[in-house]
């Protein structure tokens, strides 16, 4: 236990006010920064919709002006992009009918030789 | 003889101590682990082929400037861009042009989460100042939390440069070890019912929304924590990049040939600097220790500050508190495991979009930790 000391040295009088002040300042520094960021892009969409909404408005369009600012769900959006993804790959579906044949070369090699086992076999007798 | 002596002393056998050869199988583990477990390979193959070459022996007053704290060597040169700051920034800028902040522009509320898991920062800036280091050298110990290792390079080469090295070193290997570290602490902190939430699908994120977060994200952090600045300029610039759809070339070269021009560089230069002389000391045990002891603290932070969000929740808006995890910054990989956890309480619940919003959060919340920490210090 002694040796544990010796090696890690907790001493918590080292900690002062000053530091205290410092982590629990620094860390609601990291909130209030965040806070803000996350008020911003809540009201952002909103004003957003809300100008859209507008501009339809002084151009006439109830139906549009309706539809306006209602975000599209992400499972909607990942359909979507499922469909066409679907879509494009199906594509190929119509072949040009060429077919190509390749020559399929056997590449020669003593361990496989027939000419070599056979001539060899008398040989070893 | 005599020149074949001389020869032999100028080898590395006749300089090898006990030290060098302790840190040559630490740099094996390292490229093992990355290559066997693919546990951060990007990062961990140049970081532990930087050890070899760092701790391959040789005699350092020699006159032949080869180690990476000797003037005029080229492994010096390349140290400077750690010493510097320059590498963090740029590779902020990369990371910036990949980063797609929609999971988190969709529920803002997830950013807090982010900030949560900043926990680990200050209490480990706290435990280190009871452990007798410095001020300067105990903000840079606990930046470890933030689990970003660019902004801990960042924050130490700035504060305490002679501690770059073993900060480094110890981020990215707990970053390298978050599927580890984190499951066991997600456990102990959440019930199986709370691991069961299912989060309601993000909305989908408009161009205008995407383009307006860099630069009011630049300006909003920028103005309360100007110190962050070289980082999260660079961040937000290299998102606007790529969400601009103007600059394609930009954010294809940031995010491709640049970011990986810099980690190689950035990897092999932090590997190389655990020269077993300057690097094996009682602090490098202690930074080790306190590393780990960050990281349990920031994932607890954020997982607890979930489980506080939900008192305030309706039922339909709850968070499963196992993407506040996600807040610390290893990016993806703490999303990562806050994904397979939750498929381990229910295969039908998956959690990733979701936990990318505070994971992204969590990088930009550790460089405004830094940013305050600067402030304070500097």
């Amino acid at each position: 236990m002694t040796s544990i000391i010796q090696y890690f040295p907790v001493n918590l009088s080292e900690i002062h006010s000053q530091h205290v002040v410092m982590a629990v300042t620094g860390y609601s520094i990291v909130f209030l920064s965040f806070f803000l960021l996350a008020l911003l892009f809540s009201v952002i969409p909103k004003f957003l919709s809300w100008n859209i909404r507008r501009t339809f408005d002084d151009e006439g369009d109830k139906v549009k002006k309706a539809l306006a600012g209602n975000m599209i769900p992400g499972e909607v959006s990942a359909a979507i992009s499922m469909a066409i993804s679907l879509y494009l790959d199906e594509l190929h579906d119509q072949e040009n009918a060429i077919l190509t044949i390749r020559k399929v070369g056997k590449t020669y090699s003593p361990w496989n030789s027939k000419i070599y086992n056979v001539i060899n076999t008398n040989r070893f007798q | 003889m005599d020149g074949l002596m001389q020869l032999y002393g100028y080898s590395g056998f006749a300089n090898a101590t006990p030290g060098h050869l302790l840190m040559i199988l630490v740099g094996m583990v390292f490229i093992y682990i990355a290559i066997r477990f693919e546990y951060q390979p990007i990062l961990l193959v140049p970081i532990g082929f930087g050890i070899l070459i760092g701790n391959t022996p040789f005699i350092e007053h020699g006159g032949m400037a080869l180690g990476i704290y000797q003037d005029g060597s080229v492994l010096n040169y390349l140290y400077q861009g750690v010493l510097k700051g320059i590498f963090p920034p740029l590779i902020f800028l990369g990371i910036g042009a990949m980063t797609d902040f929609s999971p988190l522009i969709s529920n803002p509320k997830l950013i807090l989460l982010g900030a949560a898991a900043q926990l680990g920062i200050f209490m480990t800036y706290l435990g280190a100042i009871s452990l007798g280091f410095t001020n300067t050298e105990s903000a840079s110990i606990g930046i470890i939390g933030g689990a970003d290792g660019p902004t801990a390079i960042f924050l130490s080469s700035r504060l305490a440069p002679h501690l770059v090295g073993s900060i480094a070193i110890a981020a990215y290997t707990y970053m390298a070890l978050v599927p580890l570290i984190q499951p066991p602490i997600m456990r102990l902190l959440t019930t199986q019912k709370e691991r069961r939430i299912k989060m309601k699908p993000p909305r989908s994120v408009t161009k205008i929304e995407k383009v307006i977060f860099p630069v009011f994200g630049l300006l909003l952090t920028g103005f309360i924590a100007p110190g962050s600045l070289p980082l999260l300029g660079m961040l937000f610039l290299g998102n606007l990049l790529k969400e601009s759809m103007v600059t394609k070339r930009l954010a294809d070269t940031a995010k491709n040939a640049m970011i990986d021009i810099v980690t190689i560089i950035l990897g092999v230069t932090i590997g190389a600097s655990t020269q077993a002389t300057t690097f094996l000391t009682h602090s490098s045990v202690l930074i080790f220790i306190l590393g780990a002891t960050a990281f349990m603290f920031s994932t607890a932070g954020g997982i607890l500050f979930a489980k506080f969000m939900n008192l305030f929740l309706s039922e339909e808006n709850k968070i499963n508190p196992l993407i506040g995890a996600a807040g610390v910054a290893a990016v993806p990989e703490s999303a990562r495991v806050a994904q397979l956890e939750g498929l381990k309480a229910d295969p039908t619940n998956h959690l990733i979009v979701h936990a990318m919003a505070p994971n992204v959060a969590g990088t930009i919340g550790s460089a405004i930790a830094a940013g305050i920490m600067m402030s304070f210090l500097l």
